[in-house]
């Protein structure tokens, strides 16, 4: 089977960057999985968890993106995510406190922060698309 | 003429100044060399975002709101400048040349009749332009330490900029900045940060058009250009942070190597005369027993 190349790249650095088979990105309008020879596609991403798979369909990584854009073409995919952590690394309990703290607050910016900490809340419980 | 002691003291601070230079020339070494990993770091993002960006620039004619960032306000009276600085001294001409530069483009501006507002950015340029403009300046940034913060604070002066930009108070902003070409060379660079300059980007786009097939967007162009427009002021705000970084670090450690080697020449000449000085003196001494003894 073909593979495809992926980068995965935050302001500070290149996070990922391999030849595989099969990843899933959260479009702003729903998940987009993405294989070998996909059409051009260029989208925006909402909080959510970028899923990478070998070419034998086994989970590789799996990262939370806080948002971001992802080119797309039949060789390459390109996630640009302004912060990138391992779902793996990311907390529970800390998650929970930030979400609290965050819902006593008021103003537009700590909405977003809430929706991005729920999001990554999420991405902790799931397991969806962890075998495919 | 100095006496011994005095030469020997002189000699002894100059040592220890050159103690100095050559440790701060050895940090800086190795901060640059961090700081340039940085500024590596970032330029596939930065790259990648520009790419994008230059695909999309063509779809969008003019508009109201996020757009405006791309299209400009249609007016060109107001100006921002941001000279971005160091926090410290110690670099050579460094600091100094950002500011003369900025200096000089805000009269150029001014007498065109321009309206012109400053943002400092770094501890240096804004006790320098508190000294000569201190009315003009609206917003000054310090102790940024991007190595550390990272994104962080290259987020916050793009959010400033963009909300006195929504609010109307500029049409058009312009970072002054020293551009990293090498460990030893800096140059110092104007850019036009807001409204976005395509012009020098066109020229990929077309060879990319002709090359490539047309993209599907989603949810649409418009909608991702208005996520991505001020993405892209912090990340080239974030670029020019790094690249400032970087630059001076190479600065201070070409400006402490230069330091450390007139001190060692200094030491060599000092030495020099004191040993002259020295023999003098015995000579002097000499002289006086001799004709003492002849004039017995």
């Amino acid at each position: 089977m073909a593979t495809i190349s992926f980068d995965l790249v935050s302001p500070e650095n290149l996070v990922f960057n391999d030849e595989v088979g099969t990843i899933i990105v959260p479009g702003k309008d729903g998940d987009l999985g993405i294989l070998p020879g996909h059409s051009k596609v260029m989208s925006s991403l909402r909080p959510g968890r970028v899923m990478v798979y070998s070419e034998d369909k086994n989970l590789i990584k799996s990262f939370f993106v806080s948002g971001g854009f992802a080119e797309i073409n039949p060789e390459k995919c390109i996630v640009l995510a302004e912060s990138v952590v391992e779902v793996n690394s990311l907390e529970k309990t800390s998650i929970e406190k930030e979400i609290q703290e965050l819902e006593n607050k008021e103003g537009k910016e700590s909405e977003e922060q809430l929706s991005v900490a729920k999001a990554k809340l999420e991405a902790i419980n799931v397991n969806y698309y962890d075998k495919i | 003429m100095p006496s011994l002691k005095d030469i020997k003291t002189q000699i002894n601070s100059v040592g220890s100044t050159k103690k100095i230079t050559s440790a701060m020339k050895m940090v800086a070494a190795s901060k640059l060399r961090r700081s340039q990993e940085k500024a590596e770091a970032a330029r596939p993002y930065s790259s990648r975002l520009e790419e994008m960006l230059s695909s999309l620039a063509s779809s969008a004619a003019s508009g109201e709101g996020i757009i405006k960032l791309l299209t400009g306000t249609g007016s060109d009276q107001n100006y921002v400048v941001v000279p971005v600085s160091a926090d410290r001294g110690l670099c050579g001409g460094f600091n100094s040349s950002i500011n003369r530069e900025t200096f000089k483009l805000v009269k150029s501006l001014e007498g065109n009749g321009k309206k012109v507002q400053l943002m400092a950015v770094g501890k240096k340029s804004r006790d320098f332009f508190n000294r000569v403009m201190k009315h003009q300046i609206i917003e000054s940034f310090v102790d940024l330490n991007v190595s550390s913060t990272g994104y962080e604070s290259a987020l916050n002066i793009s959010n400033k900029l963009q909300e006195l930009y929504f609010d109307g108070k500029f049409d058009k902003c312009i970072l002054v900045f020293n551009k990293f070409k090498s460990a030893i060379s800096q140059e110092v660079t104007q850019q036009q940060l807001i409204p976005l300059d395509v012009s020098n980007s066109e020229k990929e786009e077309e060879k990319e058009n002709s090359s490539n097939a047309i993209y599907d967007y989603e949810p649409d162009e418009e909608t991702i250009l208005k996520d991505l427009l001020p993405k892209n002021v912090s990340i080239q705000i974030f670029k020019v942070l790094l690249e400032s970084d970087a630059g001076e670090q190479g600065a201070r450690m070409a400006a402490m190597d230069n330091a450390t080697r007139n001190a060692g020449e200094m030491i060599d000449s000092l030495t020099l005369k004191y040993n002259r000085t020295r023999q003098a003196f015995i000579t002097k001494e000499l002289i006086e027993i001799i004709s003492g003894a002849e004039s017995i």
